[in-house]
């Protein structure tokens, strides 16, 4: 027991949670639990994944992003703009725009909050609003539409990497996972993403500790930015049809996707994984729910409300309980020592 | 004679007005520990500062090997090996022990190898003798564990000169001789080791030079052997006794108004026992770590007693919050004004009537501002507070006319007993005197007043009484006339139990 940390403790416990939703709706909705289900959610979770791992990223360090549904939107929009000129333009390239596009918009942020110390709600709150104008302003009104697109980029949400029983693992989903895995990886074990938790953990400890707390600030608004970048590419990959409200309400949702993955709003502890984890599993709710006959519409935000509010609350409780067992643990073994 | 690894040479630093260091210096030897001692507020916490970049010298020079530097963050003080711990452990509670080490290592590749990162954890905490999991999360260390890692921190970045500052004031005695033993460890390796603490005779068992000093300047650095625990104390204490202020004649009457019989929070206090009488001052002294202000959270409810009893106003009192002391008639005026006392936004009007709103509402529940106004004029005239009226923000005002205002706050609410926490710490020396007189005025009216203060010269002079309490224990109450500022530190270093 000892040996398996509170982290992948509340992963595993994320996961039981969603065996037990999903066993819950199947039990209600006929014909429930099926590959459809699986690749529908699938291919929004492709989009959600990559912000809430940025949010994550910058919830890590204490600060919170609120702009990142804006920059969704206008890399989905800039980005289709940019192939609709230029359509010869290579896959890997176009990507690569977008994710310039977005960490662009994240060095503002950075550079305010990290820098000039505004607070971060206000930065990002002030940021959503104005990243969403400069949408409106640089689109002119006008809308991206799918005739646009060039073929490969039309296709490439349907494109199936491997397809297992009717499963489809879908091109955009997988590579979504591969790139929160490897965010995963880099905060487990490359030495300098250590310091994200460092400065959420104990922010003053990390200055003693002469961890640079502004760069590392810094580099989690960037890298937000740029996951929300190519968000917006995916975004526009998946719809086909951008409007100045593409992304609407995506800050919010990423949030919810990181707080019930357990990572702490306060910063220092929590997992990308985790927040994949919650991004399913938000989604997963949402769109059961609009299967669910007992839940009117008008309720469905309602419940989804209350499950973000339970996961904290189990999230806080498990953690408290964790921490006093292993003190109360501790001082049996001293005690036992000392006689 | 070796050469000094570092070495302070006529430091000052002042902030605004306040001097906090003058002309300080100090050499520390490779292999020592050398302590160093003073009262609350000597200056021990500025020199920190500035031998570890956190504060810049307003003169004088830093040697390190002989060579002059500059120490402009803690980072560069990391880089030149110097390290501080302190009292309260800077630990990472969501990263785990060998995490926590390492956090900023740079010499450690860019993938972090979990076993290489175990193993070097490991000889490191071997290296100053303690045992401990190095995969354990740090949330759940206790406090010397937790200055363990940090002490095995700084040793991973090859730390030349290490700080502990009052690193065992929160510690049991067991975990307290384990920690002096690593100081000794280390400065057999080679380590200069700056001992900061309060607790004299754990002075005698750890270091080879003791340095006092007092008012921010240097007094005297002697090897341990010369001195003795009444020698530093003379040192500590130093100046004029008696030319400051003027102890006024008690006021004491008969009635006692509180009384407290072995009042105990556990694992904080005990055996505390007084008795208040109407007209009296009471003065709490003691060091850092002493527990004063947790007896007058107690007291007040916000903490509340574990054990013990209290009688007040002849009946037994259980305070279980701050509303119900409040209601009883007892005022706490803490020490910390910006967090606890005082909205420091708002205007003097609405501070001074804060917590006793309900007197000047209309029936209707709403706030009548010119009776509102009336009673913070009232108190401004009789308080001194100077400002040009009672609109003015408080976060406006001087340190002691915000003091004025919060005791205003309290006064308005015509309470029996005033317990004051550091009435004058942070205020010029006329508002000292004038908020002395406050409080004399409130006892004369038959009030009680329960002060603690860590500035001595002020307890001798506003105390009918002293309590001195050490570690959270009382150590003896001394009436006005057996009290000095020798006789109240030994009771509060532990050099002397008194009578209780």
């Amino acid at each position: 027991m000892d040996r398996i940390s509170p982290q992948t403790l509340r992963i595993l416990a994320l996961l039981v949670v969603l065996g037990l939703v999903v066993a819950f709706f199947a039990s209600q909705i006929d014909n429930y639990f099926n590959a459809r289900l699986f690749n529908r959610i699938s291919s929004s979770v492709a989009i959600m994944a990559l912000i809430a791992c940025g949010q994550t990223l910058v919830i890590l360090t204490r600060n919170i992003d609120l702009s990142v549904g804006s920059i969704v939107g206008f890399a989905a929009f800039a980005t289709g703009n940019m192939v609709a000129g230029w359509p010869e333009i290579s896959p890997l390239l176009l990507a690569g725009y977008a994710i310039l596009v977005g960490a662009c918009f994240g060095v503002v942020n950075g550079l305010l909050v990290a820098y000039a110390r505004v607070p971060a709600i206000i930065v990002t709150l002030a940021t959503m609003a104005i990243f969403r104008s400069l949408l409106v302003e640089y689109s002119g009104a006008r809308s991206i539409t799918s005739d646009t697109l060039p073929e490969w980029l039309v296709q490439f949400p349907n494109t199936v990497v491997f397809e297992v029983a009717g499963v489809q693992f879908r091109a955009a989903f997988v590579i979504a996972v591969l790139i929160v895995v490897a965010v995963h990886i880099a905060l487990m074990r490359l030495r300098p993403a250590r310091k994200f938790y460092a400065v959420g953990s104990n922010p003053e400890a990390a200055e003693m500790a002469g961890i640079n707390i502004k760069a590392t600030v810094f580099a989690a608004f960037v890298l937000s930015g740029a996951l929300a970048g190519l968000a917006g590419f995916m975004f526009l990959a998946r719809f086909g049809n951008i409007t100045v409200v593409a992304g609407l309400g995506f800050e919010l949702k990423s949030v919810a996707a990181a707080v019930v993955g357990g990572v702490n709003i306060f910063g220092g502890s929590g997992t990308v994984i985790g927040a994949l984890i919650g991004a399913i599993l938000v989604d997963l709710i949402e769109t059961s729910l609009v299967r669910w006959p007992f839940v009117t519409e008008f309720w469905r935000e309602a419940v989804l409300g209350a499950l973000i509010l339970m996961a904290v609350a189990v999230d806080a409780i498990l953690m408290r309980r964790l921490i006093a067992l292993r003190v109360r643990r501790e001082r049996e073994r001293k005690e036992a020592e000392a006689q | 004679m070796t050469a000094a690894v570092l070495a302070l040479q006529d430091v000052s630093k002042s902030f605004g007005m306040t001097q906090a260091l003058s002309g300080m210096s100090l050499s520390l030897l490779p292999g020592e520990v050398h302590a160093v001692v003073g009262e609350n507020g000597a200056g021990k916490s500025t020199m920190i500062k500035i031998m570890t970049g956190v504060h810049q010298p307003t003169s004088g020079t830093i040697l390190i090997d002989g060579q002059v530097v500059a120490i402009p963050g803690t980072k560069a003080a990391r880089d030149l090996g110097v390290a501080a711990i302190y009292q309260e452990p800077m630990v990472f509670p969501d990263l785990d022990v060998a995490e926590n080490i390492f956090i900023s290592a740079t010499d450690l590749g860019l993938l972090q190898r979990r076993g290489q990162l175990r193993e070097k954890a490991h000889a490191l905490i071997d290296r100053i003798g303690m045992r401990l999991d190095v995969d354990r999360i740090a949330a759940g260390l206790t406090l010397a564990e937790q200055q363990a890692v940090e002490i095995a921190r700084a040793l991973s970045q090859d730390v030349r000169v290490l700080i502990m500052d009052e690193p065992t004031a929160s510690l049991s005695a067991h975990e307290a001789g384990e920690l002096r033993r690593v100081a000794r460890t280390l400065a057999a390796q080679g380590v200069a080791v700056v001992y900061i603490s309060h607790r004299l005779e754990e002075i005698f068992e750890v270091a080879d030079r003791v340095t006092v000093i007092r008012d921010g300047q240097h007094i005297s650095t002697r090897p341990v052997g010369e001195v003795t625990p009444d020698s530093l104390i003379a040192d500590m204490v130093g100046r004029e006794v008696g030319n400051f202020y003027a102890k006024a004649p008690s006021q004491t009457r008969d009635e006692v108004l509180l009384s407290v019989r072995d009042l105990a929070v556990e694992e904080v206090f005990s055996g505390v026992s007084f008795d208040l009488h109407r007209g009296e001052v009471l003065c709490m002294a003691g060091l850092i770590g002493a527990r004063r202000t947790d007896v007058a959270l107690a007291l007040f409810g916000i903490r509340p007693p574990t054990g013990g009893e209290v009688v007040y106003k002849g009946q037994p009192y259980r305070p279980r919050d701050a509303a119900q002391a409040i209601a009883a008639g007892i005022a706490y005026v803490s020490e910390d004004r910006r967090k606890l006392g005082l909205a420091m936004p708002m205007p003097i009007r609405a501070n001074v009537t804060l917590a006793t709103l309900g007197k000047v509402l209309s029936p209707l529940g709403l706030v009548r501002l010119g009776q509102e106004r009336a009673v913070a004029e009232s108190h401004r005239k009789r308080l001194n507070i100077r400002t040009p009226h009672v609109e003015l923000a408080v976060a406006m005002l001087s340190g002691g006319n915000q003091q004025k205002v919060m005791l205003a706050k309290w006064l308005e609410m015509k309470p029996d007993l005033l317990i004051f926490d550091e009435p004058t710490r942070g205020i010029d020396v006329g508002a000292k005197a004038e908020v002395h007189d406050l409080i004399r005025d409130f006892v004369a009216a038959g009030g009680a007043a329960l002060v603690i203060s860590s500035d001595l010269p002020e307890v001798l002079a506003l105390g009918d009484r002293i309590l001195v309490m050490r570690e959270g224990r009382q150590m003896g109450i001394l009436p006005h006339e057996e009290a000095s500022q020798e006789a109240v530190m030994r009771l509060a270093t532990g050099q002397m139990q008194g009578a209780a």
